[in-house]
């Protein structure tokens, strides 16, 4: 004999009753074997609040329900676009943490997710050390963690360490386009990064909400749109967004 | 643009899109790997297009090579928070994108 139960929560141990038909079979004293059939997804989602409707929600749990098989992963988030935008989002950004440092993962996930979900997936594998860490001191990971919706329950990380060399590699990208070209959103992207970097550094909250107001009132409504769709720039415009890229960068490091 | 003028530009860009991709390899954080390697996705495009502009002869092909390795090692040089294994990899790393652009 058989039964299928949920496990109920007990005041001092949580339980599974025994079904009233089969109180004569399961004695007290006899050994049971108890396995888990099937586990309970829940949703954790992020302090800042998230409206997001059924389909985004049910198709969440079965990524999540999926990633269950990787023993590997010890906790999954789902972060980015695909969270905070209605429909204007490009893929489903996944940050997958695992055990260990692993060179596979990233590949072997995102193989499994796009063959069974066929949608777009970028997957950011982070072993739980780094994690830990980048929390820390990267603006850009505390600022996609700022929405989330996990697997399991998070806190993030409160403390703030300014970690210069990893600052100083953040510039990088933005220090380049002062000299090269590059596509519009490219340039979106990089101030986007260097308002969040100073956010950071002033312990400012990383509300991708307002780094993108602060970016529109920088640019102006038609700059804004025209860098966030990519689309072309000619030089005036080109020479704008050097010189708010420049003032940033001296700004920032009169701070690091 | 001339021939010799695209070309130090070509090895201009060549130099900084390979800077970021090492320093996606060397940091510690994997998750720039993944984040560093877009940003060199996006400059090597890039350098394709300028690539594009000519046709190229092997003894164009070699200052290429020769520039952008002068070039990589100056931007690496300067980057003293990317670790020291930069300058282990930075030929293997500079063959294959010559080899992606055609210019091997």
């Amino acid at each position: 004999m058989k039964f299928i139960h949920q496990v109920s929560k007990g005041s001092r141990y949580n339980q599974i009753y025994i079904p009233k038909d089969a109180e004569g079979i399961f004695e007290v004293g006899d050994t049971v074997e108890v396995r888990l059939l099937r586990k309970k997804l829940e949703l954790f989602c992020s302090k800042s609040p998230l409206q997001l409707p059924e389909f985004k929600k049910s198709l969440i749990k079965q990524i999540f329900s999926s990633l269950s098989n990787f023993h590997e992963i010890s906790q999954v988030f789902i972060v980015g676009s695909f969270l905070t935008e209605k429909a204007d989002y490009n893929d489903i950004d996944l940050l997958v943490i695992s055990k260990q440092k692993s060179e596979l993962l990233e590949k072997k996930v995102f193989s499994y997710l796009t063959e069974k979900f066929q949608l777009k997936f970028h997957i950011l594998p982070v072993s739980q050390e780094s994690f830990i860490n980048l929390q820390k001191i990267c603006p850009l990971t505390r600022s996609m963690l700022y929405y989330f919706v996990s697997n399991k329950k998070f806190h993030p990380e409160q403390e703030i360490i300014i970690d210069k060399k990893h600052i100083e590699f953040l510039l990088m990208m933005p220090e380049d386009l002062l000299k090269i070209n590059a596509n519009s959103r490219t340039f979106y992207d990089n101030i986007r990064r260097l308002i969040a970097i100073r956010r950071f550094l002033e312990k400012k909250d990383l509300d991708s909400a307002k780094i993108n107001q602060e970016l529109k009132e920088l640019l102006g409504e038609a700059l804004y749109s025209r860098l966030k769709n990519n689309e072309a720039i000619n030089n005036d415009m080109l020479k704008k967004l050097r010189g708010i890229i420049k003032k940033k960068i001296i700004e920032l490091r009169k701070k690091i | 643009m001339s021939k010799t003028k695209t070309l130090h530009e070509l090895a201009n860009l060549l130099a900084i899109a390979l800077k970021h991709k090492i320093g996606s390899i060397v940091n510690q954080n994997e998750i720039y790997a993944q984040k560093y390697a877009r940003d060199y996705e996006i400059l090597l495009k890039e350098a394709e297009k300028i690539a594009e502009q000519y046709n190229w002869s092997s003894e164009d092909k070699s200052m290429i090579k020769q520039e952008t390795r002068k070039k990589l090692q100056q931007e690496l040089e300067k980057k003293d928070f990317l670790d020291n294994k930069k300058f282990e990899i930075m030929d293997e790393e500079m063959d294959n994108a010559l080899k992606i652009l055609g210019l091997n």
